[in-house]
């Protein structure tokens, strides 16, 4: 700090508008506002004013010439990969039910269904839609037998259990009406009820199954609970397709963390994160690291400083070139810190059988198996960055 | 030396006002002549305008009804249950909106935090605090620690963590599959190699 900046401050802090006519414009607009400092340098400059700035007094000093082990931290970059949900979540009663509620309001509201617009008079899918209609009494089919037009038009409101508003039903219905059956069993009408005639030959087999002449199968939706469900497999990427699902590997000293790596050199937490989806689970996952920075954070103290050598890893080129500085050197680890990556997953598998870290085994957990396989330490930390759902 | 500039003078002297009325009032000096109408003149007359399509007279015919609008009539008990049911739905809708908003939130300040945490260390891990916390005395490699520290070594992987440059270039496409109501016929690609 010069002396011609000293003077400028003082005329700065002295009063608080500066008069017009001591210095120039571009001058006062400077030092009358807050001189702007990097966020990432805040922290360096408290330091420098709390004691003595160090560098004079390390110019004194000669250098020491023996080496104790440099302190440190270890500094961990720990790629969260998430599968993202595929399917929506499960509706709840009250929605399911509310959802049928307004449906069934709205088609009291609704202008009846204009037929002739859709269905020329006399064609045949004006007569499908007549044998249709006749026994759902409505367009809509997911919204059981109501008609919204008849006597009891008022008696929207479904009772208690009915199963109406189960998606499963709703599904079971569009699919019977792309079938071309009603999307409700009709009063069987067999051949007790015609008089002995004999039209299918069964007693209880209906006429709509008589007349149908070529059968149209629809492909029905997959269910929601897969196999892997079924068996609880969570080394599998089907399972709980509603929910996000975190890749969780056990390390060498069997616990259950997310995988994890040293950063070396010069690399970023980016490129770290990338790198360490690669070593410790294998290549054949289609990965998106999602962002530069880092979605939480775990700090955690050993009981005993480590000492430890940093080697250079092979698929850091800074690393090595760095290693006959910095790298190579010993340090002394009082604890680490683990910067968790946001990542997801679009296709492939978790592969640890080639992994340099020692990792055993994966796992792919929910939020709240999550939480029963790692430490309350660990869990602590990492709550907070999962998704609920 | 030049001459005097005029323009002062144009401006304010009834002298040299060239014209009385403003640009935009120019159009007014003279009668309107055409009739104001957008359609053409033959379409006005009786029984030569544009045959209308047979489609959209058809459509207009069946948004019409009758029936239509309907008045929803409800009883008195029935009102009630509505009326309940609708708090109910609001109730739960905020219940469901405040959740969301909270998770985000925890999330957010999970990454701040982290964030914040990163701006601190330097390459060694350690922030100011830990360094007093530890001690000194550790030897050259702390000294040069601490030297970096107050260089750019002290949040390095926090200047590059908040570049935002082509943050996006590398957005997958298959992140922009939505949620469905059933999952994929043959589920998920296990066997995907690169």
């Amino acid at each position: 700090m010069n002396a011609g900046q000293k003077s400028a401050r003082r005329i700065a802090a002295s009063n608080g508008h500066l008069p017009r006519d001591t210095i120039c414009t571009s001058c006062r607009h400077r030092l009358s506002h807050q001189p702007r400092r990097h966020a990432a340098t805040a922290a360096a400059a408290a330091e420098e004013q709390l004691p003595p700035p160090p560098q004079q007094a390390m110019q004194h000093i000669p250098p020491v010439t023996a080496k104790a082990p440099a302190k440190a931290y270890r500094l961990l970059a720990s790629p969260v990969l998430s599968r993202p949900p595929l399917l929506t979540r499960e509706l709840t009663s009250f929605e399911k039910a509310y959802y049928l509620y307004q449906k069934r309001l709205n088609e009291r509201l609704a202008q009846p269904f204009s037929r002739y617009f859709y269905y020329k008079k006399g064609t045949p899918g004006d007569v499908e839609w007549k044998r249709k209609a006749k026994a759902r009494q409505t367009a809509a089919r997911d919204i059981g037998v109501y008609n919204a037009y008849g006597r009891e038009g008022w008696n929207d409101e479904v009772l208690y259990g009915d199963q109406t508003a189960e998606p499963e039903n709703q599904v079971d219905a569009l699919i019977r009406d792309a079938e071309g059956k009603n999307i409700v069993d009709d009063q069987p009408v067999g051949d007790a009820d015609k008089d002995g005639e004999a039209v299918t030959g069964d007693a209880t087999v209906g006429e709509g199954q008589r007349r149908e002449l070529q059968k149209i199968e629809v492909e029905r939706p997959m269910p929601r609970m897969t196999e892997a469900d079924r068996a609880n497999d969570v080394r599998s990427l089907s399972r709980k397709l509603d929910r996000s699902l975190y890749l969780l590997v056990k390390n060498k000293e069997g616990r259950w963390r997310f995988p994890e790596d040293r950063v070396y050199g010069r690399e970023n937490l980016h490129q770290a994160a990338e790198r360490i989806l690669i070593q410790s689970c294998g290549i054949n996952m289609n990965t998106w690291i999602v962002g530069n920075h880092p979605v939480g954070h775990h700090a955690y103290t050993y009981a005993l400083p480590i000492l430890s050598k940093l080697a250079a890893n092979k698929l850091v080129p800074t690393s090595a070139a760095a290693r006959r500085g910095e790298e190579g050197e010993e340090r002394e680890e009082f604890g680490e810190k683990a910067f968790f990556m946001k990542a997801r997953i679009m296709a492939g598998q978790a592969d640890v059988s080639k992994n340099e870290y020692g990792h055993s085994e994966f796992q792919w957990l929910a939020k709240e198996e999550v939480k029963k396989a790692v430490t309350p330490g660990y869990w602590s930390s990492v709550r907070n960055m999962l998704a609920e759902r | 030396m030049n001459a005097p500039s005029m323009a002062l003078l144009r401006a304010f002297s009834p002298v040299w006002r060239a014209e009385s009325l403003p640009w935009v009032a120019r159009g007014c000096q003279w009668q309107q002549k055409a009739p104001f109408s957008s359609t053409e003149q033959r379409m006005a007359k009786k029984g030569r305008g544009e045959k209308k399509d047979m489609r959209i007279t058809l459509i207009r015919y069946h948004l019409q009804h009758p029936l239509t609008p309907r008045p929803l009539r409800f009883s008195r008990n029935r009102a009630l249950r509505h009326w309940t049911i609708h708090r109910a739905w609001r109730l739960y809708q905020t219940q469901l909106r405040l959740n969301r908003q909270l998770e985000l939130e925890r999330q957010y300040n999970s990454m701040a935090a982290a964030c914040e945490a990163l701006r601190l260390t330097d390459n060694h891990g350690l922030t100011a605090e830990d360094r007093m916390k530890l001690g000194g005395g550790g030897g050259a490699g702390d000294e040069a620690a601490a030297a970096g520290a107050e260089g750019r070594e002290m949040g390095r992987l926090y200047r590059i963590a908040m570049l935002k440059d082509g943050v996006w270039e590398g957005a997958p496409i298959e992140y922009a599959r939505i949620q469905t109501e059933s999952p994929p016929r043959e589920g998920w690609n296990h066997a995907w190699t690169r």
